[in-house]
């Protein structure tokens, strides 16, 4: 079984099982309403990729001049034109491309050998998700806790450093900020390494069943492993955590102070409860749930700071082979990654829509 | 929570002790079931990974004879019937021998699998080679001259159709069969004389292909590890985009001897990535490619030594006989004599790269410096004197465009094309449009030799020999010069000249008679102006200390890598 089927197996069955779950005990409007997100997921994903299909094809550029460069003959381009069936009709290529979406085959990429793309998304799939969901994590536990830290101090030099912390962090280009995360960390003190998921001798005692190193580690009790795969995700996940953050900082911030000046905020103090478990317990919970909100909006941002990530911190993932794959024009695996992360963000979304509604019982479908 | 916390805590536990094997096993598991014998102190590496976790990124390869090399570069393709990139080839040369290879660091061929260099029949029509007995792929696998034969077949028969589909050019236009005589005896027989056939032999395209691994029918670009060889080294496993790992051919008997137990090939994204990771020591050598920018950062850093090889890549311009102004002999002649390529070097490239006065870089045969000898460049006022013969002053200026590709070779190219743009002009009688244009596009466009009037362009060769620098220039269309029409006809009687000349080079068989001949022919090279040579680049190899060379071949320095950018990691030693 590929990596990416065994991850699809690992979080897609404890999704669907809690899909079906919330499905029969939700109420017949949210029934409604997942339904209906389903099935606007559909002419979604159908109008992203026919949107991607059409724009590869206006953009200048050639997968087969690209890659064969000035050696390639006329003959040669032409021969290779033909076998990847670039000269068909256009829309012979459109349909033929919509059939490899339907049977999630997606076809074999143009270039960098003619592989299957879903084996090449099987290896480099599992290398983005080990990176983002810990920085997804690392953004929401700084957004959250300095966030809800800065409004119980609003106005006090703590919340006027956060609150400068949260626009700086934001605005800094992720490349640059893993640039000198590399040099200070990196080189000059030599806590962490600076590229690569693992160390490249430990790696060739490792066994990859899922891909994800340290998951693979711990299966396996290569301890050693799990050690170098962590001290590897330290650079990157810092550094896409960190600018994720940010936002979620000020927008947890402004929700908590909103939510402190309720009138049960107020009752709750009235009452004698100690303001940490007034501002961590009462308020948190009601000013948390726009930030769920975002999540789900943020994992778009958090794919495409992936993609840049991945190439500072010369890190295997599907960022990295998107870059790559865009600058050699080809097609099929552009399209076939850009209409991968569209199911994934629109599943994603619906997922945070659905726990929105169970963390706020006021919200009704 | 906690209880959740708990019993996930719990599973992780059981999981991992239900599952968890030793080191021992996972090596075993990751070298393959296959019949390679191991011979790679597998056990050693176990307990490196077991008692030595990488919290710093320490040199890995210290403990155990291992040598990791970086580079940007990705493999393509791993079908010696396919492969046509640089690090394919270094990686399928490394693992494979073929009958004739150049010395380490030189330009001097010399033998592999063969006993001695090729017989060749007095027409030059036949080559026949004799093989060393006994040659075995690292499986124990036995290679016989009908095996080679049958193998290098595939470059005739599925080599047009493997995805890369450029390797079969090595053969095709040359060569009319290959067969073994008897088990250890192959022969060769061309279509016309090849005065450097020779070469050809040495390129990865000639390289034997396990037949287990490479069917006569189908081009495996990516087989399974272990990917097996008759070289020094043999594919033990790799991971796209990440590594590739390469040990010791145990069936090995040539000269080409390993020092180490391993070398791990490590792939970055971003070359400025890589430069840190040599100066962290997570690499113990930065290999291609590192830019003459980053270069200049490593220099003096603690523990470096920075290599630099006068590589085979050079630049120039592109400038199209079929498309005005440049179908006028003297604009050709007036750029020629504008450009200043030491202001080049200098000033984009801080002195790391080398101006180039002909197609053929230095140290080919009969590479000479014409195009500095008849026009002493930058003479603007022969530049000048050139376009008034056409008519052009400083009221009628020359309106030229000149095309370049912003992003493939480098930040750098944008800066050297506006440097020319500011050189032509000065001569007062040029007016200059630079256009940038995605690499795709360019480079149909300007080798199509219909829509632009000149362009850069770069080339390494195929074969590290004159005629690849020449030829490919001339002949149909000549990648956008059209100095010759794209069926092959010249466009004037000196470039008939040319192509005659041309022809007559790639038979002689007679070297210095070819180097006299590659001499005459640079020398019309440059009067018609078919292209202008601008610069060839020096590439750089950053050893960290402790890592070198050997003494026993030429330049230990750059770990005895010549100008054809052979890398035989057999050189590499710890010390």
């Amino acid at each position: 079984m590929s990596p990416l089927a065994l991850i699809f197996l690992i979080i897609g069955i404890p999704a669907l099982i809690g899909l079906a779950y919330i499905f029969v005990r939700g109420s017949a409007g949210l029934r409604r309403y997942i339904l209906t997100r389903i099935g606007l997921l559909i002419p979604m994903v159908f109008i992203l990729a026919s949107l991607v299909f059409f724009v590869m094809r206006v953009l200048p550029g050639d997968p087969v001049r690209s890659s064969l460069g000035p050696k390639g003959s006329a003959e040669t381009v032409a021969r290779m034109r033909e076998q990847l069936g670039l000269d068909d009709p256009l829309i012979v290529q459109y349909g033929r491309f919509l059939g490899d979406i339907v049977t999630l085959d997606f076809g074999n990429s143009l270039t960098g050998g003619r592989r299957p793309i879903i084996d090449e998304m099987s290896e480099r799939f599992p290398a983005t998700l080990e990176l983002v969901i810990p920085a997804a994590g690392l953004a929401l536990l700084i957004g959250i806790v300095g966030g809800t830290l800065a409004a119980a101090r609003r106005k006090r030099p703590f919340d006027y450093a956060l609150r400068l912390y949260s626009v700086v962090i934001y605005s800094i280009p992720v490349f640059w900020l893993g640039l000198i995360f590399q040099l200070v960390f990196g080189v000059r003190l030599g806590w962490t390494p600076i590229a690569g998921r693992i160390d490249p001798v430990i790696a060739t005692t490792l066994e990859r069943t899922t891909n994800i190193l340290w998951l693979d580690a711990i299966i396996t009790g290569n301890w050693a492993a799990l050690w170098s795969s962590l001290s590897h995700l330290v650079l990157p996940v810092v550094t896409l955590g960190l600018i994720l953050s940010g936002v979620f900082l000020r927008l947890t911030r402004v929700n908590v102070i909103e939510t402190l000046q309720m009138e049960y905020i107020g009752a709750a103090r009235a009452r004698g409860i100690r303001e940490r478990i007034v501002v961590g317990s009462h308020a948190l919970k009601n000013a948390i749930i726009p930030v769920i909100t975002l999540l789900g909006l943020q994992v778009a941002i958090l794919l495409a700071g992936a993609v840049l990530t991945e190439t500072v911190f010369s890190w295997p993932g599907m960022g990295q082979y998107l870059v790559q794959r865009i600058s050699s024009r080809d097609y099929t695996a552009v399209q076939s990654v850009i209409t991968m992360f569209a199911m994934l963000v629109a599943l994603i979304s619906l997922a945070v829509d659905i726990v929105y509604s169970l963390v706020d019982p006021r919200v009704r479908y | 929570m906690k209880r959740w916390i708990s019993v996930v805590a719990v599973l992780v536990l059981v999981l991992a002790a239900c599952t968890g094997g030793t080191t021992e096993d996972t090596t075993a598991t990751t070298a393959g079931d296959t019949t390679v014998p191991d011979t790679t102190e597998g056990d050693t590496t176990s307990t490196t990974a077991a008692e030595t976790p990488d919290t710093t990124g320490a040199p890995a390869g210290e403990a155990d004879g291992t040598i990791i090399i970086g580079t940007t570069d990705t493999i393509a393709s791993l079908d010696p019937a396919d492969a046509y990139a640089i690090h394919d080839w270094e990686l399928l040369k490394n693992i494979n021998e073929g009958l004739l290879r150049w010395r380490p660091g030189e330009l001097e061929l010399t033998t592999g699998l063969a006993e001695e260099m090729p017989e060749v029949s007095e027409d030059g029509l036949v080559y026949t080679v004799r093989m060393r007995e006994g040659v075995q792929f690292s499986d124990g696998t036995e290679l016989t001259a009908e095996m080679y034969a049958e193998q290098l077949n595939r470059l005739l028969t599925i080599g047009p159709d493997c995805p890369n589909g450029v390797a079969n050019a090595l053969a095709t236009p040359f060569l009319e069969s290959i067969e073994a005589l008897d088990s250890s005896t192959l022969q060769f027989t061309l279509t016309r004389p090849v005065a450097y056939f020779p070469q050809l032999l040495a390129t990865a395209a000639f390289l034997p292909a396990h037949p287990d691994t490479f069917p006569a029918d189908e081009c495996v670009t990516f087989p399974e590890a272990p990917v097996h060889g008759t070289g020094p080294w043999y594919i033990t496993e790799y991971t796209q985009g990440e590594q590739t790992v390469l040990e010791p051919n145990p069936n090995y008997t040539g000269e080409l001897q390993p020092q180490v137990d391993r070398i791990i090939i490590r792939y970055f994204s971003d070359p400025q990535t890589m430069a840190l990771a040599v100066q962290n020591g997570d690499i113990d050598i930065a290999w291609r490619i590192l830019g003459a920018e980053l270069v200049s950062e490593l220099e003096g850093a603690e523990g470096l030594t920075i290599g630099a090889i006068e590589g085979g890549s050079i630049r120039y311009l592109i400038l199209n006989y079929a498309i005005e102004p440049m179908d006028d002999i003297n604009v050709r002649k007036a750029v020629a004599s504008a450009i200043d390529r030491d202001e080049i070097v200098d000033v984009v490239y801080g002195g790391q790269v080398e101006p180039l006065y002909s197609m053929v870089p230095p140290g080919f045969i009969g590479a000479t410096e014409i195009f500095d000898e008849m026009y002493q460049s930058p003479d603007l006022d022969a530049a000048r004197a050139y376009l008034a013969e056409s008519g052009y002053d400083e009221n009628n200026p020359l309106e030229l465009e000149l095309w370049y590709p912003p992003e493939h070779y480098g930040a750098a190219t944008a800066d050297w094309m506006q440097l020319i743009e500011q050189q032509l002009e000065a001569t007062g009688v040029i007016d200059v449009t630079l256009q940038p244009q995605e690499w795709s596009t360019y480079v149909t466009a300007l080798t199509g030799g219909e829509a632009y009037p000149g362009g850069v362009l770069g080339w390494f060769f195929d074969f590290p020999d004159s005629s690849n620098y020449l030829e490919p220039f001339v002949f149909n269309g000549g990648l956008g010069t059209m100095v010759t029409s794209p069926e092959g006809e010249p466009i004037n009687d000196q470039a008939a000249q040319l192509v005659d000349l041309l022809n007559e080079a790639s038979v002689e068989q007679d070297e210095d008679a070819r180097a006299a001949l590659y001499e005459e022919i640079q020398e019309i090279y440059a009067d018609l102006v078919v292209t202008l040579p601008i610069y060839f680049e020096t590439e750089h190899v950053v050893p960290r200390d402790g890592v070198s060379g050997s003494d026993e071949y030429a330049s230990p320095e750059t770990l005895n890598i010549g100008p054809n950018l052979e890398f035989y990691y057999s050189v590499l030693s710890e010390n």
